[in-house]
């Protein structure tokens, strides 16, 4: 098996997996369906354009930098001409939108030697502007890292961590635990069910399924930690492992 | 094909303001780098572009997005057909019924509107009302409009701002069109607090022995220098647009709108209108390339170098590694700035005057679409 890795981070990024009408929510990291519809969308395929061969992708997302959650707040207004033809403004409903702000995250596919190189290929001069969830949040720099035969877990683990050199200097260890959040094996124990297995993007019928997913982490290499630093632990006194 | 791609790329500083406020009236912020930024929503520059326009181009070219559709469509009916002005409104309701915008009932004494707001061009507008005048004379209007094939009428001679922007109709998804440029959210290069002016208003008539304020409030504001960043696809601008000609001068509009552009959030109160003090465009032929990461580490003042001066130098360095570490070499990029401090941006592209820029940005994307078609 090939995996393709993707690198997603920049100021603003925004993964919804239930919004409704005005409030627009996101996950605290990015969906199989926001990553399907990115490269969807880099390959030139249309909404209605059938998704079968990426369907059968394998994910992991690992979260270099978490970030934080960010409301934004929007407004909307329409002309309304009154009797005396003077027009006032009448508001449209107030929608929230929800964003993770200042996070950075891997992805990594994990398919057919063939269609992750044409993945990677297409990220490199997509058909369609690629963005992070939402249109108005591009990438910071470009996507794509790389093909490599190797599986999911492995090539999360041997990537150099990305978050902000800011970031990384809060952390004083040479070695960090990055979060993975990955599709789980058949009958995995402990694995969440979230709705986020992307089925069609017809806009006329959106179809999503269900998905499970295991979380676990690797450890990576600090380029800012100092030797022999420990992180601070206050459950160490307590003893045991 | 070859792919033609607009990365536009602005250093610009405001003064104390407030352009663009969240609903408790402080201006937008966001967390990068770990800090807080100044922020202006996408929204908020891309309608302050779109209204830009309006001056610029010919009406024909112009959408107009609202939810008045069925009086629009009305008077141009009555325009093109003076005789049919006592059925025009019954017309419009039928076109957009087979159309499938639904419209709802009027209220009393009004006409009826779409549930959202929609935007059509004027040639659709012109196209659907003759559509309606002709399908008039007929037995069964709705059966000669479906005829007429109405719903391809509103899906083709987008206007330059919907073929820029976008198009969302709630109830029928294929009349969508897909935006070909793509705005992001401006952000600060460096860390900014909100501050509060605390002001009192006098009375005016107020008498003498009556002491106090006629009014106190808050106004809350930043300064702050922005990078902004908006990239237009050229390719499918030219999709939407179906015309190489239209194309070039979408293209041209776009630029000089988004660089020229102030939303006006508080406009009155700060009087913040200010040009920027740079902007980069590049045309690519691969990907659109953000280079928000030059200013992940905030950039800070010193006595010696300012923001501005900072900020060049991190854009140049961050536009150069990126060229070198992924080979994403442009095709060609200009420069316009103003002052000594933004001097390190030559290095990234000829520095010219903004109006040639817009006519040589328009010339490129005419030769490479025109040789490619």
């Amino acid at each position: 098996m090939s995996v393709v890795a993707i690198s997603l981070s920049g100021p603003m990024q925004s993964w919804g997996s239930g919004s409704k009408f005005v409030r627009r929510s996101t996950e605290m990291a990015p969906t199989k369906s926001g990553i399907v519809g990115l490269i969807a969308a880099a390959k030139g395929l249309r909404r209605t354009d059938p998704l079968e061969e990426l369907l059968g992708l394998r994910l992991g997302v690992r979260i270099d930098q978490p970030g934080q959650l960010m409301r934004d707040f929007q407004t909307a207004q329409r002309p309304r001409k009154e009797r005396d033809g003077t027009v006032t403004w009448r508001s449209m409903p107030l929608s929230y939108r929800y964003y993770i702000s200042d996070a950075a995250f891997v992805a990594a596919l994990e398919g057919e030697r063939a269609l992750v190189e044409g993945i990677d290929e297409a990220l490199r001069s997509p058909a369609f502007p690629l963005y992070l969830g939402r249109r108005s949040c591009p990438p910071a720099g470009p996507l794509a890292l790389g093909v490599f035969d190797d599986d999911v877990m492995s090539v999360l683990a041997q990537l150099p961590w990305m978050a902000g050199e800011r970031h990384q200097r809060r952390h004083v260890t040479q070695d960090v635990r990055l979060g993975v959040l990955r599709d789980a094996h058949a009958g995995e124990p402990g694995a969440e069910t979230i709705h986020d297995e992307p089925v069609s993007f017809d806009p006329n019928r959106r179809l999503y399924g269900w998905r499970s997913v295991a979380r676990e982490h690797v450890v990576v290499t600090n380029p800012h930690g100092r030797e022999g630093a420990v992180e601070h632990d206050p459950m160490s006194v307590l003893g045991g492992g | 094909m070859s792919r033609t791609i607009i990365d536009i790329h602005v250093l610009q500083t405001v003064p104390p303001s407030n352009v663009n406020r969240d609903d408790t009236g402080s201006p937008k912020t966001a967390v990068y780098g770990g800090v807080r930024r100044a922020r202006v929503s996408s929204q908020a520059w891309k309608r302050a572009t779109r209204v830009h326009f309006q001056d610029k181009l010919d009406p024909s070219e112009l959408g107009v997005r609202t939810r008045r559709i069925v009086e629009l469509l009305a008077k141009e009916i009555t325009r093109q057909a003076p005789e049919l002005a006592e059925r025009a409104n019954e017309l419009a309701v039928a076109t957009f019924k087979v159309v499938g915008i639904v419209v709802k009932p009027p209220k009393k004494g009004e006409v009826e509107e779409s549930g959202y707001l929609v935007f059509l061009s004027r040639r659709q507008i012109e196209s659907l009302a003759s559509a309606a005048v002709e399908a008039a004379g007929a037995d069964d209007v709705g059966k000669a409009l479906k005829e007429a094939d109405v719903k391809a009428l509103a899906d083709r001679d987008h206007s330059i701002a919907i073929s820029l922007f976008g198009r969302m109709v709630a109830d029928q998804a294929d009349l969508n069109v897909d935006a070909a440029a793509q705005v992001a959210h401006a952000i600060s290069v460096h860390p900014v607090e909100t501050e509060f002016d605390y002001y009192t208003a006098v009375d005016d008539t107020n008498p003498e022995e009556d002491t106090g304020a006629g009014m106190i409030g808050t106004v809350e504001f930043n300064s702050s220098t922005l990078y902004r960043y908006a990239t237009v696809d050229a390719n499918r601008l030219a999709d939407n647009l179906g015309d190489v000609e239209a194309t070039s001068r979408a293209v041209r509009t776009f630029v000089e709108s988004f660089i020229r552009s102030m939303p006006t959030g508080k406009q009155n109160t700060f009087a913040n209108r200010t040009l920027p003090e740079a902007v980069i465009v590049m045309v690519r032929d691969t990907q659109p390339i953000n280079l928000v990461g030059a200013f992940e580490n905030p950039i800070r003042e010193s006595e010696v170098e300012g923001r501005i001066k900072r900020a060049s130098e991190a854009l140049r360095d961050e536009a150069q590694e990126i060229e070198r570490a992924y080979s994403e070499t442009p095709v060609s990029s200009w420069v316009v700035r103003v002052g000594e401090d933004t001097a390190s941006l030559d290095d990234l592209g000829g520095s010219v005057a903004l109006a040639d820029l817009v006519a040589s940005v328009g010339a490129i994307v005419g030769a490479r679409l025109g040789s490619s078609s």
